[in-house]
């Protein structure tokens, strides 16, 4: 499950699940929520995988979510359908999508990048919290 | 989340300036200065901005005091509307995030000799001409594609490579900060992928509160310094704020990767992740300070694209060369970016790191980086407020040297979140709005135009009379918008 919440300038993200992969899954959705305002518009015709190395989950996460805006920027590529297998060094993803067709979506936000300013990625109780703001 | 509100001390020294006493946190090295009248006051503690000016006070090497500028809000580790020095021979650093992602983001003014009832009849047209014609939105690029070896070439030389293409003169290179060139670019140290995020998207605006407008000199309020700049009460004018786009914004997305763990390296504690920095005297500082040259050349180049699309857009319209039109550069001003500079502190010559994160260089009359034009009125300062009100031309003033190294604010300043900045549009239609004030404007997207609108801002006019007040830079127009792109 994931939120966006207020910050003056640009834009948080909050996300809750029950375990890491999920988390990083539902972070992806919530950040290309912020890119396309019809993310459940945007088919899953194209399938790319992704390894990322590191052990700081809060480092992780920035670096997962950047990859993603490296791949929408350099590609043009939407993705929407995430597979995401966190382990003690690093993660492994699949996500699915498309390249995207201005008369089919609807871009909202260029994301600049993703910041470390109150990053976290913490257990609470028996979820896992992960809170990020993107420069906008 | 909501923002929570600023708590900690905030003692006022003169009417238009307020510290934050290194006592506040164990860890400040110098004192925190803000700049700004009792009523903005109210509003800056209304979210975290003070407490990132006290973080920035814990950067090694800085001067005198963590600055901010009256347009201050809550940014990402520094605040935005921040400046401060750090001098490398007292182990100072230099941080990207003091910069922000936008590497020399910044505004360029370009006068014209058309007046306002020359252009009202054509108004419409024209503002959809220059829609039509400008690439916006999210991670557009625009029809000048670079090799990677063109590239370099811009990193290296900025708009002089430009003018080697014929899309640059040397009127326009003459009357941009530096020269639009920062020498010591290393376009090596500019990763691939930067590259791949910048190569179509040179001479393209962007999305987010960048903008091209077509604005009319509604007020002047120093007759010579606004004859010297060439403003005339009712000329049309426009103003384009954009900056480095993808390309920088990796710069500066790689340069934070790298320095991750180099604090620690050199023993220098942080409160925020996103301060992270280099001493300048080391090879993470001197790669980064390479790479973010580069950028900053490169974000000229963009501005003198978007421009010289804009005068071919009035030539089409109007059916006259720009040289005929007078379309000539007025000045172009970074408000991110971090350059070396020579200013006296404790009464010593030193030569330091001003970080500008969202604050335009202010230098007084004489000095010697601005044109012999403009030696006797100081540097034009280039405050764009927001799409329905006005945004301003000032020049600096010798106290910015004493107070603030040279800077002065950069805009108006968010004061709504762009979440709540939308759900305040719910049900209205901002281009019609402004439709009824005699704006014509145009966007990719209802949101973004939502998201931007003006009350998403605080008053630029109370925010450049602090500036005024202060003695950082002199009023001398009032602009006011009559067309509008966004993306």
């Amino acid at each position: 499950m994931y939120e966006i919440f207020p910050h003056t300038a640009d834009v948080g993200l909050r996300v809750k699940s029950p375990d890491l992969n999920s988390l990083f899954a539902e972070s992806a959705k919530g950040f290309f929520s912020l890119i396309i305002s019809n993310l459940h518009d945007v088919a899953p015709r194209t399938s790319v995988e992704f390894h990322i190395k590191g052990h700081d989950l809060a480092y992780l996460l920035a670096d997962w979510l950047s990859e993603l805006l490296f791949t929408f920027e350099s590609r043009r590529l939407l993705l929407s359908q995430f597979d995401v297998a966190v382990g003690p060094d690093g993660l492994d993803a699949r996500a699915q999508g498309e390249t995207a067709d201005e008369t089919r979506h609807v871009l909202d936000h260029e994301i600049k990048a993703v910041t470390y300013h109150r990053l976290r990625v913490e257990q609470v109780n028996s979820d896992w919290l992960a809170e990020v703001i993107m420069d906008i | 989340m909501v923002a929570e509100r600023y708590e900690g001390p905030l003692e006022q020294v003169t009417p238009y300036c307020w510290r934050i006493p290194k006592s506040y946190k164990p860890g400040m090295l110098v004192d925190g200065l803000i700049f700004a009248n009792e009523k903005l006051m109210e509003l800056i503690r209304q979210d975290p901005a003070p407490e990132q000016v006290a973080n920035v006070a814990f950067l090694p090497g800085i001067q005198y005091a963590s600055l901010a500028m009256p347009d201050i809000h809550w940014g990402y580790g520094f605040p935005i509307g921040g400046v401060c020095a750090t001098d490398p021979t007292e182990g100072g650093v230099i941080s990207p995030g003091g910069v922000g992602y936008d590497i020399n983001c910044g505004v360029r003014l370009m006068r014209s000799n058309l007046f306002f009832k020359d252009v009202q009849p054509h108004l419409e047209s024209l503002v959809h001409e220059l829609f039509r014609n400008i690439p916006t939105g999210v991670g557009r690029g625009g029809k000048y594609h670079f090799s990677h070896g063109d590239l370099q070439n811009l990193m290296e030389c900025g708009p002089q490579a430009l003018k080697e293409r014929g899309l640059a003169d040397e009127r326009d290179i003459r009357f941009t900060e530096a020269h639009g060139r920062l020498d010591g670019a290393k376009p090596d140290y500019v990763s691939s992928r930067a590259l791949d995020r910048g190569y179509d998207q040179c001479g393209s605006l962007g999305a987010g509160n960048h903008f091209m407008e077509v604005q009319v000199v509604e007020r002047i309020c120093d007759d010579e310094s606004a004859r010297v700049m060439g403003l005339q009460q009712n000329m049309v004018c426009v103003m384009i704020h954009s900056g480095s786009r993808g390309l920088g914004y990796q710069v500066c997305d790689d340069a934070l990767r790298a320095l991750r763990n180099v604090p620690q390296q050199y023993g220098i504690e942080l409160p925020d992740r996103q301060l992270v920095c280099a001493p300048v005297n080391s090879p993470a500082g001197e790669s980064y300070l390479g790479a973010m040259r580069a950028a900053a050349n490169f974000a000229w180049c963009n501005r003198q694209l978007l421009m010289w699309q804009a005068r071919e857009v009035f030539e089409k319209v109007f059916g006259r060369s720009w040289h005929e039109l007078g379309l000539e550069l007025v000045y172009d001003v970074a408000h991110n970016i971090a350059k070396f500079e020579e200013h006296v502190i404790d009464g010593k010559k030193k030569h330091v790191w001003v970080h500008r994160k969202g604050a335009t260089r202010a230098f007084p009359p004489h000095h010697p980086e601005i044109p012999s034009e403009y030696s006797e009125i100081g540097q034009p300062v280039l405050i764009p407020g927001d799409m329905g009100r006005a945004s301003w031309v000032l020049v600096g003033q010798t106290a910015s040297m004493e107070q603030t190294f040279g800077s002065a604010c950069h805009g108006a300043g968010r004061v709504l979140s762009r979440h709540a900045a939308v759900r305040k549009a719910q049900g209205r239609r901002i281009d019609q709005e402004l439709r009824a004030q005699g704006i014509v404007a145009c966007g990719r997207s209802w949101k973004g135009l939502a998201e931007e609108q003006p009350d998403a801002y605080k008053d630029v006019d109370i925010i450049v009379d602090v500036v005024d007040k202060a003695g950082l830079a002199k009023k001398i127009a009032r602009m006011r918008p009559i067309g509008v792109i966004k993306g």
